[in-house]
């Protein structure tokens, strides 16, 4: 069972400082050559390291690290590692003053870029040319629609279900393969376990792991990754429900726009079109990432009762799919799907690799506006129900021993047991065997009293 | 208790005319063996759940429609649930409308709806409910619903088209046919009983005439010979529908205070209303007006005479074979043969809003209906019984499960109703009063139905009872009777009315809805979270805590056999741990304990150890007394140690938290009863959360965990929930007993050398056949009183191997969801 559970492997999403940390310091220092990039990472900073860029934001030269940091033991700790994150992401560098003390000094680069992006100058970040209104003008209800039909398009096809999952092309099936979310079983792409805890996880927390997952392909196809994260980070700062114009963008971003479309993050009437809108889901990327991630353009529609019992306000079957994974569904009127929770059912989910938590939050996110008038939303009845349900998989306790065995007598055998359950380090023993097993920190003394004890006889 | 420290109550006297489980015998011929034997036997089937000799009741006794069937056919979906989506239809409003109701008679309504209060009302009366937690509750139509939703006197198109509103979907096909069938035929005709002659009646005189032209109703009735030939003719009459119901409340007319609750509910969710389709409030009105209306309407009836002799014969041919059963409706005002009786409610005496909409239930139309009535433990049931007793004011005769409960029925009387000390007479074995001239008797139910040689004494109040026409028969606990006994009690005593009284009708057997035909329709069923919230039972924190098993015991516990399991389970030192320590830690706060077990050897260990009362089975009924009087009164006493027998009847205001260490199998009525130990209502402790705690020890990995899921299901559905307790917190801290491995090895060698001292019990626990008749052993008294330790025993594994061949067909129906 506990081999079990280790084996799966928990998807971690990482957040936009993880992400850029993994990327080579030439990657990087393009990257900032864009006012938006830098606008985007210095908002993702902890706010100490902003206080430390704000305050050198205008010094051309290297400034002694004492003056940044006040040596206060009692915030050392938080300095640190508000330094080290400027570090890591490259924004600044230590550098000897004149007088050899340490000094910080900052990327250049991002300088200048930051200090356009917060005083404004320089070229308009996107869609340079002004454009005529749009005669097909789109407003922000559409946009949400079509970006979750777009999204849940993709969803529908990792849960294997029909329903409209003809708008998946290559691409998308490229970056879920790459991922492990999906694997070719037979030919066909199939879910994995990891696919099961993805589809778990809310909207804006998919999207990003998705991108992430995209962008580790874009070199294998060809395109440029700083190109593409630029734009994702320009698209970050434009406008719900404004219209924007591709004039100007290179191959490469085009590209990435027509892939970005796919996966609905922006709205493009046609293919040709020199407008796209950004949605929502595209607005939220970077944004949405630290914030409480609720499904806020859509309203929560599962109500978990104390008796077990579920109820989900749906006729997506997309969402009734979802709530499959770990309930036992009982009966499907046209709007709403009663369900059970019962062990059978959890344990099955458990079993697929999904946890505990990711059940329970997805309870939790998606709950009726019912459920949120009350604190804490899920019953804790079923909240630690649905706990101890994992814990139970997980009784096995570990303690790490070494074995001794080949005995050549029964008298050895017992002299060496006798010493080790002497000194307390016995775990267990088979006299029959004459095997025995002594803890690790106990087996140095046994191995140095058996040697005694060899030398001694022979 | 003058003897000083509690030690004095651990003596345990058994003897042999402890009312409920002996009789008195005349004669010494009998051997002990077979005296034992017949009552272990008579006792398996008053309580046992899982009775497995219970009577295939002759398919004659229930009509065929009973068991008709309600299902659809529907298909499933690819997760297997049952997929309605394309035989029904979603309506425009369907947000405005609070129900969805599946094509196999399940019924989802939510809670939060605006209308949820007037859809409530309706579905209570028509439907079952199944669950009803927070937010969605869910009903059940089934054919005994529908039977007592038009006993209580709705029609059939008003069902279906209130349900049609209702519906947030078209109405599945089935489920109209479903009423049709259930209600055309039922409720139609009546059995009246006045001026002492019986009646059938109908509002309805194309059924009468119908039914008339059977040959076999022919020879039944009555006809007035006095000018020399028959008369065809129907009587005409007139149905004064005045609720018979009067209580001490300053409004005069129930209609008044109907017609004034439902303005409120209306006038608090006005502002809702907007959105509310019209049609709802609508038919709700015109039902609401129709309900006040029948209090001044004089609705015509007709109705021909019966001959008193035949009605066994026309009961059986119009209930079976025209499918029209009678339902039974006594009217006492205008019973002149039998005297009233002069009893009344005192002037203080207030009835709650719920008891008295139960009792509406019961005298609607200005008779007396028979049926049984749902409240929760604690919730005033048996004011509800000595209400319907005054309303009623004939001869009554009260029917409890043991001999306390016998001695608090009747200073319930005493305490609510003026009646005089004289008119009351127990009939138990202990207390026998004067039963001639009574107005009022409590007694027991194995005291009637007992069907061996009684004393003298006892045989001439027996005569007596049979041949008194009772008004109003109350039967208390009606779930744990099981009907064979009833038929008999029935059969004994002639009663014009007969009114149930039960916490959870429920049985792990489903026999439960055998009283439907035996008693009457259920009228009326109490929501228990919402008595909660409105503070007429205690708040409960329901926990179950977990006790890891010692290794030593669980070694053990995995290689016995499965009798030994569950005392292995029960004496867990852990287990005795956390009751110590919640024991302790309760009595800190100055809380009133109650500690149950199921198995003797464990309540004994349990409570010698831990230097506390306990009473069981052989305790004698004055010392029982007098544990439960210290209890309540002597501060000194704070814990109780109880088996079984305390389960029902057993009133305990002072009582507040509950410790059950070892229990019955999975029996979900336990669990329920159990709880209602600590509902009464807490004076004073409106402040917290919760006033009232209530945990479960189980021991983890054991069968008892599998049995503690099933048996929390019952008080789940009702909205409770079960909180986990893995760990209490600060157990380390306290100074508890079995804390060396040395005292817990001790205790295990206690426990395995058991078998042979406690084999009595060992037995019993393990296994409990119903072969008694074999069972051949010599024992002391103690051992032989003893005994009844085995009555409440079930085994959920034999009981669920057999529960097929039981199943009646009135429980096959709607089996499935």
């Amino acid at each position: 069972m506990a081999s079990n559970t280790s084996s799966m492997k928990k998807i971690v999403c990482k957040d936009l400082h993880s992400y850029l940390r993994t990327l080579p310091p030439t990657v990087l220092d393009r990257l900032y050559c864009h006012p938006a990039t830098c606008l985007a990472v210095f908002r993702d900073i902890p706010e100490l390291s902003r206080h430390y860029v704000m305050r050198i934001l205008y010094v051309e030269q290297a400034v002694a690290q004492a003056v940044v940091q006040h040596s206060n033991n009692k915030y050392f700790r938080e300095q640190f590692e508000a330094a080290a994150a400027l570090v890591e992401l490259r924004v600044w560098y230590e550098q000897p003053l004149p007088g050899g003390m340490p000094g910080w000094l900052l990327n250049h680069v991002f300088r200048t870029n930051l200090v356009t992006a917060l005083l404004g100058g320089g070229t308009s970040w996107i869609g340079s040319k002004d454009l005529t209104p749009d005669k097909y003008a789109k407003d922000i209800l559409f946009l949400d629609k079509y970006a979750l039909e777009r999204w849940e398009c993709v969803l529908h096809f990792m849960v294997g279900s029909n329903e409209g999952t003809d708008g998946v092309n290559k691409d998308i099936t490229d970056v879920l393969l790459h991922s492990g979310l999906m694997r070719v079983d037979d030919g066909e792409p199939s879910i994995t376990a990891e696919g099961f805890q993805f589809l778990l996880m809310d909207t804006s927390s998919q999207v990003w792991f998705f991108l992430l997952q995209y962008l580790d392909t874009v070199q294998s196809r060809g395109m440029d990754l700083v190109e593409c994260l630029a734009f994702l980070f320009q698209l970050s700062f434009s406008t719900l429900g404004k219209d924007y114009c591709t004039q100007g963008m290179s191959e490469n971003q085009l590209r990435f726009l027509q892939h970005l479309r796919e996966f609905g993050l922006v709205y493009q009437r046609k293919r040709k079109s020199h407008r796209y809108y950004p949605t929502r889901l595209a607005v939220n990327i970077v944004s949405g990432l630290s914030k409480s991630n609720i499904d806020t353009h859509r309203p929560g529609f599962i109500v978990v009762e104390t008796n077990y019992r579920v109820y989900a306000y749906t006729d997506s079957p997309l969402q009734v799919a979802l709530l499959a994974l770990f309930c036992e569904m009982l009966y499907r009127f046209p709007n709403m799907v009663a369900a059970n929770l019962s062990r059978s059912s959890v344990r099955e989910a458990l079993a697929r690799g999904i946890t505990a938590d990711q059940i329970l939050h997805f309870l939790q996110s998606h709950a009726h506006p019912e459920m949120l008038k009350k604190s804490p939303v899920v019953p804790p009845t079923i909240r630690d129900q649905v706990k101890l349900w994992e814990l139970e998989r997980d009784r096995f306790k570990f303690n790490d021993g070494v074995m001794y065995n080949q005995f050549l007598s029964q008298a050895d055998f017992e002299l060496l047991r006798n010493y080790a359950k002497d000194i307390g380090v016995l775990v267990w023993e088979m006299p029959e065997k004459r095997v025995l097993i002594v803890t690790k920190s106990g087996h140095d003394d046994v191995k140095k009293f058996w040697k005694r004890q060899k030398s001694s006889s022979s | 208790m003058q003897r000083g420290g509690v030690d004095g109550y651990k003596v345990q006297t058994p003897t042999p005319n402890n009312e409920e489980f002996y009789f008195h015998y005349t004669s010494g011929s009998q051997v002990v063996e077979e005296r034992k034997s017949k009552k272990a036997k008579y006792e398996a089937e008053i309580n046992d759940d899982d009775d497995e000799e219970d009577e295939q009741i002759d398919k004659g006794a229930v009509p065929a429609s009973a068991s008709r069937e309600c299902v659809e056919v529907a298909p499933q979906d690819e997760f297997g649930a049952q997929d309605y989506r394309q035989s029904l239809e979603l309506k425009q409003d369907h947000k405005s409308r609070p129900i969805w109701i599946a094509p196999n008679g399940h019924v989802f309504l939510e809670s939060f709806s605006p209308v949820y209060r007037h859809a409530h009302d309706f579905l209570i009366a028509i439907s079952e409910p199944v669950c009803r937690p927070i937010h969605v509750h869910e009903y059940k139509l089934t054919a005994y619903s529908l039977y007592a939703a038009v006993s209580v006197g709705l029609q059939t198109n008003d069902i279906i088209e209130y349900l049609r509103r209702l519906c947030k979907t078209t109405l599945p096909s089935g489920i109209v046919e479903f009423i049709k069938l259930c209600t055309l035929s039922y409720g139609k005709v009546k059995l009246v009983l006045k001026h002492n002659r019986y009646f059938v009646e109908s509002q309805y005189p194309d059924v009468l005439q119908k039914l008339l032209k059977d040959h076999i109703i022919q020879l039944t009735r009555k006809r007035e010979l006095e000018d020399g030939e028959a008369s065809d003719e129907l009587i005409a009459g007139q149905l004064y529908g005045k609720s018979a119901l009067q209580l001490n409340k300053p409004v005069s007319k129930p209609g008044d205070l109907q017609a004034g609750t439902s303005a409120g509910v209306n006038g608090a969710t006005g502002e809702a209303n907007e959105d509310v389709p019209d049609d709802i409030f609508e038919l709700y009105d015109k039902m609401d007006k129709e309900d006040d209306d029948e209090d001044e309407a004089q609705l015509k009836t007709v109705s021909f005479e019966v001959n008193p002799e035949e009605i066994e014969t026309l009961q059986k041919r119009l209930c079976i074979e025209l499918e029209h059963p009678l339902l039974a409706e006594y009217d006492f005002r205008n019973d002149t043969l039998n005297p009233d009786v002069n009893i009344d409610l005192k002037p203080s005496t207030v009835l709650r809003p719920y008891q008295e909409k139960s009792l509406r239930k019961m005298f609607g139309n200005g008779r007396a209906r028979s049926g049984v009535i749902v409240l929760p433990c604690g919730a005033g049931k048996t004011l509800v019984g000595v209400t319907a007793a005054c309303t009623v004011r004939k001869r009554c005769i009260c029917l409890a499960t043991s001999g306390v409960a016998v001695e608090q029925w009747r200073s319930q009387f005493k305490m609510w109703s003026t009646v005089d000390d004289s008119l009351i007479c127990r009939f138990t074995s202990d207390a026998k009063d004067k039963p001639m001239g009574c107005a009022i008797c409590i007694s027991t139910y194995s005291m009637l139905a007992h069907s061996t040689k009684r004393s003298y004494e006892a045989e001439n109040v027996m005569k007596w009872l049979k041949t008194q026409e009772w008004g109003l028969m109350v039967l208390d606990e009606v779930q744990t009777i099981p009907a064979k006994m009833f038929r008999r009690v029935l059969t004994t005593v002639n009663a014009h009315c007969k009114l149930g009284l039960t916490a959870t009708l429920v049985r792990e057997d489903d026999k439960i809805a055998d009283l439907n035909f035996l008693i009457g329709p259920k009228l009326y069923e109490a929501n228990w979270m919402e008595l909660q919230n409105l503070g007429y039972i205690a708040r409960v924190q329901c926990a179950e805590v977990w006790c890891p098993m010692t290794p030593e015991f669980y070694r053990e516990y995995l290689s016995m056999k499965s009798q030994r399991k569950l005392l292995l389970s029960t004496m867990n030192p852990n287990k005795f741990r956390a009751c110590q320590f919640l024991i302790r830690y309760h009595e800190r706060r100055n809380d009133k304990i109650i500690v149950f077990s199921d198995n003797v050897f464990a309540l004994k260990h349990y409570a010698v150890k831990l230097n506390k009362p306990y009473l069981y089975g052989p305790t004698s009924q004055g010392e029982r007394l007098q544990i439960l009087q210290n209890f309540q009164h002597n501060p000194k006493v704070n814990t109780i140690f109880v088996s079984k027998v305390a389960d029902t009847s057993f009133d305990l205001p002072e009582a507040n938290v509950l410790i059950q260490i070892s229990a019955h199998g999975g029996s979900r009525r336990q669990e329920a009863q159990r709880l209602g130990r600590i509902l009464r209502a807490k004076k004073g402790s409106a402040a917290e959360e919760y006033n009232a705690y209530f945990y479960s020890l189980v021991s983890q990995d054991t069968n008892e965990m599998a049995f503690s899921l099933k048996r929390q299901r019952f008080l789940v559905n009702q909205g409770y929930s079960y909180k986990v307790i893995t760990k209490l917190e600060g157990m380390d801290q306290e100074d508890l007993f079995y804390r060396s491995k040395e005292e817990q090895v001790q205790l295990l060698q206690k426990v395995l050398a058991a078998t042979d001292e406690d084999a009595e019990e060992e037995r019993m626990l393990g296994e409990f056949p119903g072969k008694f008749s074999i069972n051949r052993k010599v024992g002391s008294m103690n051992s032989l009183s003893g005994a009844d330790d085995a009555i409440y025993m079930e085994y959920s594994g034999r009981g669920r191997s057999r529960k097929a061949e039981h199943v009646h067909p009135l429980f096959r129906k709607f089996k499935k969801p």
